[in-house]
C-alpha cells in the first residue's frame, strides 16, 4: 500500500452531549483522489474542520502529511490547501488581488507573486478576468478562484468540502476536469460530497461516513469486491409457476448462491440468483433454463452502480 | 445544525517548534519586552520614592536620583523626577510597540526602532538620561538578532488588502467630499457666530476668531475620531466571520499580530486620511492669527493617539465578539465609560469629598492634584482643553511648577496631554496583545 498522507486514529469530536465523530479512522493515501461521502450532517465537515486544524478533536489522533493536527498545525497548515463549502471570498477585489493577498499570507515574496497569480489563473482558466471583481464572476467562477487560492503554497494536499456542491451542471464538470488534472500534478485530493455521482467517476478511493463514522472505505476496486461480493441475475417470466420451476432448477448448479422469488412487477413474476461464478456459468443457466423449456422474458446481470451501495451500507440514520 | 448550538469553547493553541525565522523574531521581541518591562519597573520605583520623599520632605532624595538619573538636566530636582518618570514611560509604551511592530513584521519597524535609539542616545547626551542606555542596548541587541531576516519584514497585506478595498471608486471619493463639505459649512458657521462678538475691537480680536475656528475644527475632528475610530475596527474579526472568511485565514500562516496590526492599520491611514484632508481648513484659522504651530502639533498628537487607542478597543472587542454589533456596542459602551463616565464621577466625587481636605496637608493637597490631573488624562477632551489652557494661557508645553496653597511649596506637574498620550499608548499596546493572544487560540 502506498504511503498514507493523511491518516487519523480512533478520532472522536463532541459538541456538548453530542457526537459529530466517533472513532474515525481515515486513510488516504499519497496521490490519491479520495471522496468522502455521506449524507448531509454525517461528521464531513467536522472531520474537515480536525484536518485543517481549525478545532481540536476531543480525542484520537490525526496525522496529515507526517504533521500532529494537535501538536504541528503549522506545519499542517504548510501542507494543506483547504476550501470550505462556503466561497470565502472577498467581494470588493479584483481576481488577481484576492490571490495575492493570499499568497502574502503565505509569505511568498512579492517578486515571485505576479508569474504565481498568472499561472494560477491559467490553471483554473481565469485569465481572461484577471481584473475583474471577483462579485462579478459566476458561482462556477468564483469556485474555481476559490480552489486556485488553495494552491497559492503548492500544497500537497488540498482538502474541499462540498467542492461542487451548488454548482451548475457545466461547472460541475470543470472542476472535476480540474480536480483531475491537479491529481496528475501529483496533489492528493480529499474532497466531500454528498453526491455519489460526483465522487464515483474520479475517485480513485473512497471513504463513506454516517453518523460520524466510517462504514467503508478503500480503494474503487476494494470497494466494488467488499460491496458486491456475487453478481446478481435477474430473470422473469410469465407467472409464479414458472417462477417455481427456475427456482428449483437453478438452486442445485453450482456457483449459486441464493434464489429467491420476488414481487411481480408490471404482470411479470421475477427471481434473483446470486451468483459467484463466471460468465461461462451465466451462459450454462440460461442454457440450461431454455433446454428445460422456460419461457425467458428477461435474463439480465444487474450492473450495481456506487449509489446502490451506497443505500446499502448507509442505514439512514442521518438524512 | 447542531454543532452551532453549542457554544464554541476555546483553548491556546499548542506550542509547536517555531522556524528559524519565527524564532529570531519572537527573540528579538523577547529583548524589547524585557527592556520594556524594565522601564515599567524603574517608573513604578520612581513614583514611590517620588511619593514617600514628597511625604517625608526629604528633597535630597531627588537631588540624588537627579545627579544619578538625569544629570544634565537644567531644571529643579523634583521636575527632573517629573521628567524622569515620563521618559521612562514613554521609553516602556514605545518598546512595547516596536514589540508588536517585530512580531507582526512590520516594515516600519525597522526604521522607527532605529529613531528610536537615535533619540534614546540624543536623551544622554543632552539630558543625561543615563536609563535611556536599556533602550539603547535592547534596541540594538533586537536589530542584531534579527538582521538576518531583514527581508521578512514587509508591507502589511492584511492592511495593503483592506485600503484596496477602501479606497476603491467613488465611495472613497464622496465620503471625503461630503466630510470636507461639512466641516467648511461649520468652520463658515463658526465664523459668522465668532464675527459680530469680536468686531468691536478691531484688529485684536482677529486671533480670538482664529482661536475660535481652530479650537472648533479639532473639536469636530476629534469628536469624529471617538465615533469612527472604533467603528472603523470592530468589524475587523467579525467582519471576517461573518463573511465566512476566518476560517480560510486561520489555515493559511498569516500570523495573529499581523493580522490584527494590519486591521489598525488600515483604520488608521483611513482616519489619518482624514486628518490630513482637513488641514488646509485648520490652517485658515492661521490667516487670523492666535494659533500657534505648537498647538497644531499639540492637536494632531491628541487625534492620532485618540485614533490608534479607540481603533485598537475596537479590535479587541471584535475578537471578543460574535458578531460586528455587538462588538461595536461593546467598544463604544467600554469607551464612554472608561473615558467620559468613570473620570466625570470621579472628578466631581473628589471635589465634593475632599473641598474640606484640599489644605489640610500639603501631601494630600499634592496628590489630590496629581489624581485630578490623572483624570483628566484619561479623556481625550479633557486632556486637550486642559493642554491647549497650560499652552495658551501660562506658555507650557510640558512642566510647570505649581505652588500649593496650604504651605506655599511647589510641585511639579505636566501638561495632561503627555500623560494621555503614555496611558493610551500603553493601553493600546496591551489591547493588541490580549486581541492577538485571543486570535490565536483554536476551538476545543
Amino acid at each position: 500500500m502506498a504511503d498514507l498522507i493523511i491518516e487519523t486514529r480512533e478520532l472522536h469530536k463532541r459538541f456538548g452531549k453530542f457526537e459529530a465523530v466517533k472513532s474515525l479512522s481515515l486513510q488516504v493515501p499519497a496521490g490519491s483522489i479520495y471522496g468522502f461521502v455521506g449524507p448531509n450532517g454525517a461528521g464531513k465537515t467536522t472531520t474537515m474542520r480536525m484536518l485543517t486544524t481549525l478545532t481540536r478533536p476531543t480525542s484520537g489522533q490525526a496525522k496529515v502529511a507526517g504533521y500532529s493536527v494537535t501538536e504541528e498545525p503549522r506545519q499542517v497548515r504548510r501542507a494543506i490547501g483547504y476550501m470550505p463549502d462556503e466561497f470565502g471570498v472577498y467581494d470588493d477585489m479584483r481576481a488577481w488581488e484576492y490571490l495575492d493577498f493570499f499568497a502574502a499570507c503565505y509569505d511568498i515574496p512579492e517578486a515571485n507573486r505576479k508569474k504565481l497569480i498568472d499561472d494560477l489563473l491559467e490553471l483554473v482558466d481565469l485569465s481572461h478576468r484577471r481584473d475583474d471583481m471577483v462579485d462579478k464572476l459566476s458561482r462556477g467562477m468564483k469556485q474555481r478562484l476559490s480552489l486556485a487560492r488553495t494552491l497559492a503554497h503548492d500544497p500537497q494536499i488540498l482538502i474541499l468540502d462540498e467542492p461542487a456542491s451548488g454548482l451548475d451542471p457545466r461547472a460541475r464538470v470543470e472542476i472535476r476536469e480540474l480536480l483531475v488534472e491537479l491529481a496528475k500534478m501529483g496533489k492528493t485530493i480529499f474532497f466531500s460530497s454528498h453526491i455519489l455521482a460526483d465522487v464515483a467517476e474520479i475517485c480513485t478511493h473512497i471513504g463513506i461516513i454516517e453518523a460520524g463514522q466510517i462504514v467503508a472505505q478503500g480503494s474503487m476496486e476494494e470497494m466494488r469486491a467488499q460491496l458486491n461480493p456475487h453478481r446478481e441475475i435477474m430473470v422473469s417470466v410469465r407467472d409464479d409457476d414458472m417462477a417455481q420451476k427456475v427456482k428449483s432448477l437453478v438452486a442445485g448448479m453450482p456457483d449459486v448462491i441464493a434464489v429467491e422469488v420476488l414481487e411481480p412487477k408490471a404482470g411479470r413474476s421475477r427471481i434473483r440468483i446470486d451468483f459467484t461464478g463466471d460468465d461461462e456459468g451465466i451462459a450454462a443457466i440460461n442454457q440450461k433454463l431454455l433446454a428445460e423449456g422456460v419461457l425467458l422474458l428477461g435474463f439480465t446481470e444487474e450492473t450495481k452502480d456506487l449509489e446502490s451501495m451506497f443505500m446499502r451500507v448507509t442505514k439512514g440514520l442521518v438524512t | 445544525m447542531a454543532e452551532e448550538l453549542v457554544p464554541i469553547q476555546l483553548i491556546d493553541e499548542p506550542e509547536e517548534a517555531l522556524s528559524p525565522r519565527e524564532q529570531r523574531l519572537n527573540r528579538a521581541a523577547r529583548v524589547l519586552q524585557w527592556a520594556a518591562i524594565a522601564y515599567g519597573v524603574l517608573s513604578a520605583l520612581l513614583i514611590i520614592i517620588g511619593v514617600v520623599a514628597a511625604v517625608s520632605a526629604n528633597a535630597g532624595l531627588f537631588g540624588t536620583l537627579q545627579q544619578i538619573l538625569l544629570m544634565r538636566y537644567p531644571g529643579a530636582p523634583d521636575s527632573a523626577v517629573a521628567v524622569l518618570v515620563l521618559l521612562t514611560q514613554l521609553n516602556l509604551s514605545l518598546l512595547l510597540v516596536m514589540m508588536v511592530g517585530v512580531l507582526a513584521r512590520e516594515l516600519w519597524a525597522i526604521p522607527a526602532m532605529l529613531i528610536l535609539a537615535i533619540a534614546n542616545g540624543a536623551s544622554i547626551l543632552i539630558l543625561g538620561f543615563t536609563p535611556a542606555v536599556i533602550a539603547l542596548v535592547s534596541i540594538v541587541w533586537a536589530l542584531v538578532i534579527i538582521a538576518p531576516e531583514i527581508r521578512a519584514f514587509r508591507f502589511n497585506p492584511v492592511m495593503l488588502k483592506e485600503l484596496r478595498g477602501r479606497m476603491r471608486g467613488v465611495r472613497a471619493f464622496v465620503v471625503l467630499t461630503v466630510y470636507l463639505g461639512l466641516m467648511s459649512a461649520f468652520m463658515a458657521l463658526l465664523y459668522l457666530i465668532a464675527l459680530p462678538a469680536n468686531q468691536i475691537s478691531g484688529s485684536a480680536a482677529a486671533g480670538e476668531i482664529g482661536r475660535v475656528l481652530f479650537a472648533g475644527v479639532v473639536g469636530i475632528e476629534l469628536l469624529l475620531i471617538i465615533f469612527i475610530a472604533p467603528a472603523f475596527t470592530a468589524g475587523a474579526i467579525t467582519g471576517e466571520r461573518e463573511r465566512q472568511t476566518y476560517d480560510l485565514l486561520k489555515t493559511t500562516l498569516l500570523p495573529a499580530p499581523s493580522f490584527v496590526l494590519g486591521k489598525l492599520e488600515s483604520a488608521l491611514s483611513y482616519v489619518l486620511l482624514l486628518l490630513f484632508a482637513a488641514i488646509p481648513l485648520q490652517s485658515i484659522a492661521f490667516l487670523f492669527g492666535g494659533v500657534g504651530e505648537l498647538e497644531l502639533v499639540l492637536a494632531f498628537i491628541i487625534l492620532l493617539v485618540t485614533a490608534i487607542t479607540l481603533g485598537t478597543v475596537g479590535i479587541y472587542f471584535s475578537t471578543q465578539a460574535s458578531r460586528t454589533l455587538s462588538a461595536s456596542v461593546r467598544a463604544y459602551s467600554t469607551t464612554l465609560v472608561v473615558t467620559f463616565a468613570v473620570p466625570l464621577i470621579l472628578s466631581i466625587v473628589l471635589t465634593i469629598v475632599t473641598a474640606p481636605l484640599r489644605t489640610l496637608s500639603p501631601a494630600v493637597e499634592a496628590g489630590l492634584i496629581y489624581v485630578d490631573d490623572f483624570l483628566r488624562s484619561m479623556n481625550p477632551i479633557t486632556a486637550a482643553l486642559f493642554s491647549r489652557q497650560q499652552l495658551v494661557e501660562n506658555q507650557v508645553l510640558g512642566f510647570f511648577s505649581h505652588t500649593l496653597a496650604s504651605d506655599g511649596s511647589t510641585i511639579p506637574r505636566v501638561s495632561p496631554w503627555i500623560t494621555f498620550t503614555i496611558i493610551y499608548l500603553v493601553a493600546a499596546t496591551v489591547l493588541v496583545v490580549l486581541s492577538v493572544r485571543r486570535m490565536r487560540k483554536v476551538e476545543a
